[in-house]
């Protein structure tokens, strides 16, 4: 075996170093750049989903969300549960809500929301949603008849937003809209300010203060719809659930992956393109390397009936052209690896992609160029050794003869 | 007093036939020889008389359709593909009629690269492509690509090639027919050689008769039968 690779190394290294530079240089290039595209459609997938998952969780859901599992929708003695919860190992803040459906109405646009009452301060260790103020300014505790609503709810003269027609269309910071709570209890605001987090879900939120929507329904004092917990990066989200579930009966404890399903569903469909991107990839990659290969084979059937005849044995022969179909999937992955983390992920970075959630920015690391480099070596191998075992079942005299 | 002579070949009854469509053609019909070891050996005859096929039945470079050769007593014929390829590389060599050489190697590779495949240790298989090289007149020209090498030039890298691993049997198909007067005598000389002064054993195919002078003994080939021999 090892005099075999020792001669199929060698055949391999002179092949490649006396053969068509061009050739050579054709292939590598045509491999980085599927290599590319390998990197490439997960990364793009991946910076979408983080980034999606990212809007989630720090506009909308939390990391974590605690809510009644009892007949009643509300938590009760929510400051001593919010104290406990944040004793917890990898929890770094929590924020409670209260939650009542209104009809907003300003002019003669209409348009229902579930309206949160919220602590403001608490609300900011949470979530981020005080960092998307496009008009005003955001909530503060003693705030009474204020308002604060997403962009896709106040309209904010944006007829691009995605539902634009069914918002309150104009309404600007400072602007009165009415609001009747599904209670029944009418309520004049003035709109304090408009967020737009670039996420549908988040700015179709309208926010005031606990204390404000408690004088809508007084039953919400000292309780909470739902809680909100932050957590650590490191932290374990299953770990702190279950420590949350230890505290009290009567709680269902959402991750925010169970709370959203709409982000698993779209991570499951990008997987499922990223899946079919690429097979194609490495069918491309495959089919580039069995073509060259198989050029290359016919144009010297004559040497390998010759290596043949002079007593190289078929296993050095092709595992010859294995090392060369490695070598050129090597320096494809390689290159491409290069191309992408010095190149193609800085150029991105400054000219980011815009999806309706914000700007997208490519997702890698080691695993991502890892896996590509594997998958076009793999392809280059199978698709290398078909046409040399072809060509080695030829008969010696038909291979030098014809 | 009684001569025991080891033979290096014994051919019994060989029969090749080639089928293009239903045309049969016997290329070798029933042809029986023992080649002792040391002779050196020449197969003539007309075009298509089956010199070349036999040769390559030698060389186990193809499969008869029947009878049988026995290499240093051995039946070679119902081996395996390895299994030729194995005495092929330790007990062969093999001389073809247009050179035959990789082109991407230069001469010196040429010459050693069936003994790096023998598993001999690098040192002892390139100073013995040297030896061989200087042994042909080309102890200059190692590092010179078959491209740059003259017709004559290129027999002999592939004379030395076969040499490599100490054979047995050294096979030629009519390693002169390309090849200028000059440079066939060079060549022919150089077998001469090698059967008197390494006791190489020498099977060449020629259609020359004035390749008669160099060699030992003859066999005359027609229609695939042996119709002479000397």
């Amino acid at each position: 075996m090892l005099k075999s690779l020792r001669v199929a190394g060698f055949l391999a290294f002179t092949s490649i170093k006396k053969g068509n530079f061009g050739v050579v240089a054709l292939t590598v290039l045509i491999l980085t750049i599927v290599s590319l595209n390998l990197l490439f459609v997960p990364s793009l997938l991946n910076g979408l989903v983080t980034s999606a998952n990212d809007k989630l969780k720090n506009t909308y859901a939390g990391d974590i969300i605690i809510e009644s599992a009892t007949a009643s929708s509300l938590i009760p003695d929510v400051e001593g549960l919010d104290n406990s919860i944040e004793g917890i190992n990898g929890v770094t803040s929590v924020a409670p809500r209260n939650s009542l459906g209104a009809e907003l109405s300003f002019a003669n646009q209409r348009a229902n929301v579930v309206v949160l009452g919220i602590v403001p301060e608490q609300e900011k260790t949470v979530f981020t949603v005080d960092k998307h103020l496009i008009e005003g300014s955001y909530l503060e505790a003693g705030d009474r008849d204020q308002i604060l609503l997403g962009a896709q709810v106040a309209g904010a003269d944006r007829p691009k937003l995605e539902l634009y027609s069914r918002s309150l269309k104009e309404v600007h910071a400072g602007d009165k809209i009415l609001a009747v709570y599904a209670n029944g209890v009418p309520k004049t605001y003035t709109v304090k300010g408009i967020f737009y987090a670039e996420f549908i879900q988040a700015d179709l939120q309208a926010f005031v203060s606990e204390a404000e929507l408690e004088t809508v329904n007084p039953q919400f004092a000292g309780k909470a719809s739902s809680i909100r917990v932050k957590i650590d990066n490191q932290a374990s989200e299953t770990e702190v659930v279950s420590e949350i579930g230890k505290l009290r009966d009567g709680l269902r404890i959402l991750t925010w992956e169970d709370y959203a399903g709409i982000v698993r569903s779209m991570t499951d469909s990008f997987n499922v393109i990223n899946t079919i991107l690429d097979v194609v990839n490495i069918l491309v990659a495959a089919i580039t390397v069995f073509i060259v290969t198989y050029i290359d084979v016919t144009n010297r059937r004559r040497q390998i009936g010759i290596q043949r005849a002079i007593g190289i044995t078929r296993s050095s022969i092709a595992l010859s052209y294995l090392l060369r179909g490695l070598f050129l999937a090597i320096v494809a992955a390689i290159a491409a690896s290069l191309a992408f983390t010095y190149i193609v992920m800085p150029l991105e970075a400054s000219h980011p992609f815009r999806f309706p959630l914000g700007n997208v920015y490519l997702v890698s690391g080691l695993p991502y160029l890892a896996r590509a480099g594997l998958t076009l070596v793999v392809a280059a191998l199978v698709a290398a050794f078909l046409p040399v075992w072809l060509a080695l079942r030829i008969r010696i005299l038909d291979a030098i003869w014809g | 007093m009684i001569e025991l002579i080891s033979l290096m070949f014994e051919v019994s009854a060989l029969t090749k036939i080639y089928h293009t469509g239903r045309v049969e053609l016997r290329a070798l019909d029933g042809v029986s020889f023992s080649l002792p070891d040391g002779d050196l050996m020449a197969i003539m005859g007309r075009s298509g008389s089956g010199k070349s096929t036999l040769l390559r039945q030698l060389g186990l470079l193809d499969r008869p359709t029947s009878g049988s050769v026995v290499f240093e007593k051995k039946e070679v014929t119902r081996l395996s593909e390895g299994e030729r390829a194995n005495l092929r590389l330790s007990y062969m060599g093999y001389v073809f009629q247009e050179y035959a050489l990789l082109g991407e190697l230069t001469a010196h590779q040429n010459v050693y690269l069936p003994g790096m495949m023998a598993g001999d240790k690098q040192n002892n298989y390139q100073a013995r492509a040297r030896e061989l090289l200087d042994l042909v007149g080309l102890g200059k020209r190692l590092k010179h690509y078959p491209k740059e090498l003259s017709g004559g030039e290129q027999q002999r890298v592939a004379i030395a090639r076969a040499l490599i691993n100490r054979p047995k049997v050294l096979l030629a198909d009519e390693p002169c027919a390309n090849l200028d007067t000059v440079s066939s005598k060079a060549v022919m000389e150089t077998l001469v050689r090698l059967n008197n002064e390494l006791g190489v054993t020498i099977v060449l195919v020629s259609h020359d008769p004035a390749d008669r002078k160099y060699t030992k003994s003859l066999i005359v080939l027609s229609d695939g039968k042996i119709v002479e021999r000397g």
